[in-house]
């Protein structure tokens, strides 16, 4: 229990060093990476996936996987991205992905917070409140 | 004058008889006085014996017979306690079986009242248990109607939108979670 709270909080100490201007740095990273070779500590991989986790969950933070179905314009992809730099006070980079399932609509999702506006979801509701 | 009185007693049937049993004028006194002892001597050494004999068995009887009345009393007052008795018996007899016929009737009407409930309960939990039922069923047919209707809402609308609409959606959509948020 003691030997894993120790590994997240190397873990995120590590993540700190990673960041710069409240984002992950790819240089500070790759420094981070190459100390830890040069003096691997206790646990090493267990400290690695612990780093990896948090870097990958920073990264998410910083992305918007905008869900979509049908044609998508890059201004749209535009909007996103300045309405939820705003949102989280970050820079925030739109990656579209599509999914027929939507029909039609957007589904924006950072991090672990999801944005629906599709008519899927709609239905969804609408047999929800049937119910 | 003696000799007078003779020759009248001597014409007297009464001299006669005196005669007869013995008495001589010239031993009357002495006769008088023999029988006076004699009279004493059985009066004080028989009489008296006798008569006191005769007044205890007297008391005896009295006795007797007024043990036998009180007998005979307290025969009737037993008698006459005995059918008190036996009169009270009897009402008590009658009272018990009174209570135990009103007790019966009160114990009948409380079991025919409580099954009466107990039958209501049951016809009451029977009835929701239905409502309850119908509800669920009720509930299940209009889900899966719900999820028939979307379902065939989404295969419609999947099929039937063109490219240009869904664009037109995904524009509006964007502007609806970029400015509500």
């Amino acid at each position: 229990m003691r030997g894993s709270k120790q590994i997240r909080n190397t873990a995120k100490k590590l993540l700190q060093m990673s960041l710069e201007n409240g984002e992950v740095s790819a240089e500070r990273v790759s420094a981070v990476l190459n100390s830890l070779k040069a003096h691997p500590p206790r646990q090493y991989k267990a400290v690695l996936r612990g780093y990896l986790s948090l870097i990958r969950r920073e990264l998410a933070l910083s992305q918007a996987v905008v869900e979509h179905a049908g044609p998508l314009s890059g201004e749209i992809l535009q909007s996103v991205e300045s309405a939820f730099s705003s949102i989280y006070g970050r820079s925030v980079t739109a990656v579209a992905k599509d999914n027929p399932d939507l029909i039609a609509g957007l589904r924006i999702r950072v991090g672990s917070d999801v944005y629906d506006a599709s008519i899927a979801q709609r239905l969804h509701e609408l047999a929800r409140a049937a119910n | 004058m003696i000799n007078d009185f003779l020759f009248i007693a001597a014409s007297n049937p009464v001299t006669e008889i005196a005669h007869e049993f013995g008495v001589q004028p010239r031993y009357i006194l002495s006769q008088i006085i023999s029988f006076l002892v004699v009279l004493a001597i059985l009066y004080f050494g028989a009489f008296k014996k006798i008569l006191s004999t005769l007044d205890d068995r007297q008391r005896k009887i009295e006795s007797g017979l007024k043990y036998a009345d009180e007998m005979k009393l307290k025969l009737a007052e037993s008698e006459k306690r005995q059918q008190e008795t036996l009169r009270e018996a009897s009402q008590k007899a009658a009272l018990m079986v009174d209570e135990a016929r009103a007790t019966a009737k009160d114990y009948l009407e409380k079991q025919t009242r409580e099954a009466g409930e107990r039958a209501e309960q049951i016809l009451k939990k029977a009835e929701e248990a239905i409502t309850l039922e119908r509800k669920k069923m009720l509930a299940e047919v209009r889900g899966e109607i719900a999820r028939l209707v979307v379902m065939t809402s989404s295969k419609v609308l999947a099929r039937e939108l063109s490219d240009d609409e869904r664009s037109r959606f995904n524009s509006a959509a964007a502007r609806e979670l970029t400015s509500s948020n």
